[in-house]
């Protein structure tokens, strides 16, 4: 069998080059463009936080107009969500799914091109827009109307490439579905599977059920501006509050879609350097899945203080709170998997540790927002800011890299320098709470989100905030030299590259082979 | 490869449903604030029927008015506080002046605050039932006759009702040319 298959690889001619590239059906090809992407959208989206900062070193204007200044907050916000981390989570899903169930690709391998092609034309149009004379858009990444309809000639284009970008990322939904309910191992049932695939599974079922109310609410917005319709319209009966309720039944999904895939890496992560198995796979399994079901009754506590009564805030601020109680089984659960287990601190793990930790910390004041009262004093402050950052940056961000540096030994065979990531690892930790830790100070003294200008007694902390995203922007360009040099290095890795680390991904050579599991491998 | 057929499908199916289900949210919602009340959205219908009694109660009724997008109008209410006896109709009026020298399309969007009390505020006669047209320079009185609901609750405080107008003309040409 396995001759005949030999066989067949050199009968199958491949394109060479780019062609290879833009006709590759492979899923690791696939897996490889779809995090080159994010790590070019990482920086783009970088430059235009690094603007933002510059602009808000000082009080006053400085750098930029504050038209380009609403611009770049609400480009750098699209360009994160739905081009660095949607994109690299979906890399990682292709990379590692099919090693991790024994399959041989994913289910749909010409449609996962396709998802992936989309890609970077859907951004191309995006970011013209910054070069239309009515510049891009400027209504923030949640395009509330009446704003946004407001806007200049960048709307359509904005709202056809979210289009695409949703389009993209259902149709990876439902390759990734299609590929763990059908095409696992035999012997490999639901609660065998690596909890990577658990968390990715119930992403994938998130995105199917959240990105079409997306593409509808911005449907609508398109046809408020040119077909006449009212949805959102005060002027035809319309009301603008809708927008913000079909907007955050999307969003706040959206937020989970951004954070299980890096609980599921982190779970992964967590076992293999502290050489022993997850604690609590089942409750594992349950919190996820009761984090998926709960996000969609919570979304009105983004909108707080729209005027909803009183039953709503008390209904909403405790669903909210009720997150917590799964989120803190995660947490107890990886503290307990580190409990008298034999720990080593490799470049991933510490990335891992620090995720547990400043996530948590990200949760807490989460939690803090959750609270009706409290968040009419936080709404729109940078309070808010220095929340999602906190979840997203040294959570899913981090969890991003934890898995780079984790699986990069497996996928070229090539092992990086360990004392590098290290440093990477301590100024990216280091940087990033300089950047963010200020901003729960200068929001809960009142400084608005989104102003390209502030108050002089803000400058202080603001000054701080901008000095550590250089620096992490900076430390980033380290990742990317340990990343190439990595990749000139000879082959050197064992097949079981962290000898804690367990899986079907250990039991292939490494770099993995271009076609893997051409038969399934048997499970116990 | 069947399995993998119908789980496409099938989620195909939840991706065309949860499509529908965005656009059934708006229904929803206005049916949402209907019930509850939210929102301060009144009735755009004209208040037809004889069941309201009259009461001893007085209770304010304040009118406030709004220009939506810096549009070339004058829009004011001509009294800006009534002392209105429940269950009496009362008729009261806004102008408007036309402040461009081009002749305009507009409607106005009413807003009842507290939104509570909206239900009980009956609007036997509005201007906000249609649209208007105005001609450059022109004023237009423009008249209401309402009643307040003896079924408001005893508490009630001061009932506000808003108007904003929209200038519109755009959107009815459009319509024209199509």
């Amino acid at each position: 069998m396995s001759a005949n298959i030999d066989h067949l690889k050199e009968e199958h001619h491949q394109p060479s080059g780019l062609m290879r590239w833009i006709t590759t059906t492979n899923h690791k090809d696939i897996g490889s463009l779809y995090l080159w992407f994010s790590l070019l959208m990482f920086f783009v989206g970088g430059l235009m936080a690094l603007v933002i900062r510059a602009e808000l070193f000082q009080p006053g204007l400085q750098l930029v107009v504050p038209g380009f200044f609403n611009q770049m907050t609400t480009m750098h916000a699209l360009v994160m969500i739905f081009g660095a981390l949607m994109p690299a989570f979906v890399g990682l899903a292709n990379w590692q799914l099919p090693m991790m169930i024994g399959a041989p690709d994913m289910a749909l391998p010409r449609l996962n091109n396709w998802s992936f092609w989309i890609l970077p034309f859907a951004f191309t149009m995006l970011i013209s827009t910054l070069f239309f004379e009515s510049g891009g858009p400027a209504a923030g990444w949640t395009l509330y109307p009446p704003l946004s309809l407001q806007g200049g000639n960048s709307m359509p284009f904005v709202i056809f490439s979210i289009h695409l970008l949703g389009a993209s990322s259902i149709l990876g939904a439902i390759n990734v579905i299609a590929t763990i309910l059908n095409m696992r191992a035999p012997g490999m049932t639901l609660m065998k599977m690596p909890i990577f695939v658990w968390t990715w599974l119930i992403t994938a079922f998130l995105l199917i059920a959240a990105m079409p109310v997306l593409a509808g609410a911005i449907t609508m917005l398109l046809t408020d501006r040119f077909f006449g319709t009212s949805f959102f319209t005060a002027a035809g009966g319309g009301d603008p509050v809708l927008f913000q309720h079909i907007f955050w039944f999307f969003g706040h999904p959206e937020v989970y879609i951004l954070i299980l895939p890096a609980f599921g890496i982190i779970s992964t992560i967590i076992p293999a350097f502290s050489r022993k198995k997850l604690f609590g796979y089942d409750s594992m399994v349950y919190a996820t899945a009761s984090i998926a079901l709960l996000s969609f009754i919570v979304w009105a506590h983004h909108m707080f203080t729209v005027g909803m009564p009183l039953a709503g805030e008390i209904f909403f601020m405790f669903t909210t709170m009720l997150i917590a109680v799964p989120t803190g089984v995660k947490v107890f659960n990886w503290v307990a998997t580190m409990w008298k287990g034999s720990m080593t601190f490799e470049t991933p793990m510490l990335f891992a540790l620090a995720f547990i930790i400043l996530f948590t910390i990200g949760g807490f004041s989460g939690l803090m927002l959750a609270i009706t009262p409290a968040d009419f004093q936080y709404h729109d402050t940078y309070f808010v800011v220095a929340h999602f950052h906190y979840v997203l940056v040294p959570g899913a961000i981090f969890a991003v890299i934890a898995a780079v540096y984790y699986w990069l030994p497996k996928w070229t065979g090539k092992m990086y320098n360990e004392t590098l990531g290290k440093i990477h690892f301590w100024m990216t930790t280091i940087f990033v709470n300089i950047t963010f830790f200020p901003m729960h100070f200068v929001g809960l003294a009142g400084m608005p989100r989104r102003i390209p200008d502030y108050a002089v007694q803000f400058t202080d902390f603001n000054m701080i905030a901008s000095v550590g995203a250089f620096g992490f922007g900076l430390s980033q360009l380290l990742f990317v030299y340990i990343l190439f040099s990595t990749l000139r290095q000879p082959v050197t890795v064992a097949d079981k590259a962290w000898d804690g680390a367990e899986g079907l991904e250990w039991t292939l050579p490494s770099p993995a082979p271009y076609h893997s599991f051409d038969t399934p491998p048997k499970i116990d | 490869m069947t399995g993998i057929k119908s789980t496409i499908l099938k989620l195909s199916f939840v991706v065309v449903a949860m499509y529908g289900f965005s656009y059934a949210l708006v229904p929803i919602y206005d049916t949402f604030c209907e019930i509850t009340g939210l929102n301060g959205k009144t009735n755009q219908v004209a208040y037809t029927g004889n069941d309201i009694k009259k009461d001893n109660r007085f209770v304010t009724v304040k009118f406030i008015s709004n220009v939506a997008n810096s549009a070339p109008l004058y829009f004011e209410p001509t009294v800006t506080e009534m002392t209105v006896q429940i269950g009496k109709p009362y008729n009261t009026h806004y102008v408007m002046k036309n402040n461009s020298s081009k002749k305009l399309h507009t409607t106005a969007s009413p807003s009842v605050t507290p939104g509570k009390y909206a239900e009980y505020l009956k609007k036997i006669e509005c201007f906000c039932f249609n649209q208007q047209t105005i001609d450059a320079g022109e004023v237009k009185d423009l008249g209401i006759q309402f009643v307040i609901d003896n079924e408001l609750p005893q508490d009630s405080g001061d009932i506000v009702l808003s108007y904003t107008m929209f200038d519109i003309s755009d959107n009815i040409k459009e319509t024209n040319k199509l």
